[in-house]
């Protein structure tokens, strides 16, 4: 079972279509859902919630249909909200509990887990402040913490890392690194940071304009791009390309001495250098390829026809 | 997730069932309205005219308390028209008691834009009005049908006549004419609040809702020549509904006197136009057209 997954999901608002026939089935521990502004990404995070109705298609959450099971959803459901969203007079603790509340745990447990959440998010010194004496930071995460106490199966941060300074933007983007780690909910971050998604997702969904441009494994692409090494060289890098394919390498070389390798896992670096020297090449500039994100999400940019694409990088 | 350990830990203890949810927003708002001194001493001030209605009750049937402080005059009489004089009183109470409580209700959720993070848990549109509903309308009722009914239980007690069996019908004509009431306040009262987000605004607004129309029937049945317009009144509207449902004399002439279905009919479109605002209003998402 996917942890989201759309069918030719459509919501039209105001008389404009934002969302266009999405389709497709997200299963990553964390999902990170990018795009321009303007791209759609909130209204498919409250669609997913059930605010908005679907005008055709239909979409599916942790198994939940999202036309008929809105309720269950939320239940199983987390949010954190992009923006200012809490009750201002309210002080932390109370105003977790509340939610917490709100979300079916009774009242006991409820303040139990909203001094726990708070703790765990780094509010526990200030949770008797009223929330609207909080810094932009502080109420960031006192949105997280209302979506955590209850222990949703689903946690939906949306632009999490918003206005934050560096290191508040360092704290949240651990956080949400250590509740990936712990392994019990699923995570679906909207950003329209790479950064962001890229440090704490394994799984991307990328819309431009309302369709879909790309649904990516983050953690696949990784991997295939951990030993991707681009080299320019000088001298016959035909004979260089031949011996490496020898030894187990995909190798393609361009005009210029341009040479890009795929290497196994057993070989390293240093057989490039030696076989480099055994066919007479010298190797004027090498890089290692880690920036997949950013490469899909260019190429996801550009791409304007607007089908679903399972962008992978060229070898 | 634990104090000490700063970890998280998911839940598995029990959940409560969806129904109690709206009562979840009804306790915390309860707590909201009474957690301002403004309330406790509107409430006070609410409950002072029956303390003196209770007085009179006492001196009304006391015989030798008759005749020390009234000397035996037969004005103090208890009827019909005496708990139509209570419920006015306190039902007046009533309004400016909603007008305080129902901004701080909801225009602090809307303010705070609160309503995204509220909704996104398991509860309908409708079950947070129902909750903030509650919440206003057992407020109300601390000051229109309790304490009038405690007064009409206190009156069946110390009357020396069988006075409770003929006046039975007064405690039914008392908790529904109340609770007409509390539910026309509470409509109108959540409505305004939604509207306006600014809570001063918005108790100014909720009496010029109740007051402003009422001028406009009087102007109109000047310039008309006709007293339709009383149907805008509402003050006259209920008062007028208090009367029948108690058995007092009516407050109007026979010929100015507004039929029932009429005045059903114009409090049922003031329902009807309350729920639509609050039904424009309370969403999670606005939507921007065009």
């Amino acid at each position: 079972m996917g942890v989201i997954a759309l069918d030719r999901l459509e919501v039209r608002l105001g008389g404009r279509t934002v969302l266009n026939g999405l389709t497709g089935e997200l299963r990553g521990r964390a999902i990170g859902l990018l795009g321009p502004n303007g791209a759609g990404k909130s209204t498919l995070i409250n669609t997913l919630l059930g605010f908005h109705e679907p005008s055709a298609g239909g979409a599916k959450v942790l198994g939940l249909d999202v036309r008929t099971d809105r309720m269950r959803i939320r239940e199983s459901v987390g949010y954190m909200p992009e923006n200012d969203s809490f009750i201002g007079n309210m002080n932390g603790v109370r105003f977790v509990r509340y939610m917490a509340e709100l979300a079916g745990l009774p009242p006991a447990a409820a303040l139990e887990r909203a001094h726990e959440a708070l703790f765990y998010v780094g509010l526990g010194e200030v949770r008797y402040r009223k929330i609207r004496t909080y810094s932009l930071g502080m109420k960031q995460l006192i949105k997280l913490a209302q979506a955590l106490a209850h222990g949703p199966k689903l946690l939906i941060l949306d632009e999490p890392t918003n206005g934050l300074d560096p290191m508040a933007r360092q704290r949240m983007v651990q956080l949400i690194k250590e509740v990936r780690k712990e392994g019990s909910m699923h995570m679906l971050i909207s950003s329209h940071l790479l950064r962001d998604i890229d440090e704490t997702c394994d799984e991307v969904l990328i819309l431009n304009k309302g369709r879909i441009a790309a649904i990516s494994n983050i953690e696949e692409e990784r991997r295939s791009h951990r030993n991707f090494i681009e080299m320019e060289m000088t001298g016959s890098t035909e004979a260089f390309a031949e011996k490496m394919r020898a030894l187990g390498c995909e190798c393609a070389s361009f005009a210029g001495g341009r040479v890009k390798v795929v290497m196994p896992d057993a070989l390293s670096a240093r057989d490039l250098y030696v076989t480099a020297a055994e066919t007479g090449v010298e190797i004027r500039r090498i890089q290692q390829r880690r920036d997949s994100l950013e490469d899909i999400f260019l190429r996801a940019m550009e791409y304007e026809g607007g089908r679903v694409e399972h962008v992978s990088l060229p070898a | 997730m634990s104090v000490f350990l700063h970890d998280y830990r998911p839940y598995d203890g029990v959940t409560t069932s969806l129904w109690r949810r709206p009562l979840v927003l009804a306790r915390y708002g309860m707590a909201e309205a009474w957690g301002s001194k403004i309330t406790t001493i509107l409430f006070i001030a609410a409950l002072l005219p029956c303390v003196v209605e209770l007085v009179m009750i006492y001196l009304a049937d006391n015989p030798v308390a008759r005749m020390l402080v009234l000397r035996g005059s037969p004005v103090l009489v208890i009827n019909e028209s005496f708990f139509v004089n209570v419920l006015e009183t306190q039902c007046w109470f009533a309004l400016v008691l909603a007008a305080w409580i129902a901004p701080r209700l909801v225009s602090f959720d809307l303010g705070d834009n609160a309503l995204p993070i509220l909704l996104s848990h398991p509860i309908s549109r409708f079950g947070y009005v129902l909750g903030k509903f509650i919440a206003l309308a057992w407020s109300l009722s601390y000051v229109t049908w309790m304490p009038v009914l405690v007064l009409l239980v206190y009156q069946c007690y110390a009357s020396p006549e069988p006075w409770a069996m003929a006046h039975l019908g007064l405690a039914f004509g008392i908790v529904v004419g109340s609770l007409l009431w509390i539910v026309v306040l509470a409509l109108i009262g959540l409505a305004v609040s939604s509207w306006v987000k600014w809570r001063v605004i918005a108790t100014g607004a909720m009496f010029a809702v109740v007051f402003v129309p009422a001028g406009v029937g009087g102007i109109t049945d000047a310039i008309l020549r006709t007293h339709w317009g009383l149907l805008l009144n509402v003050p006259v509207v209920m008062t007028e509904i208090w009367r029948r449902l108690l058995g007092a004399p009516p407050l109007m002439s026979p010929q100015l006197e507004l039929p029932n279905t009429a005045m059903a009919v114009v409090l049922l479109l003031a329902g009807l136009a309350c729920i639509a605002v609050l039904n424009a209003r309370i969403r999670a998402r606005e939507v921007v057209r065009g």
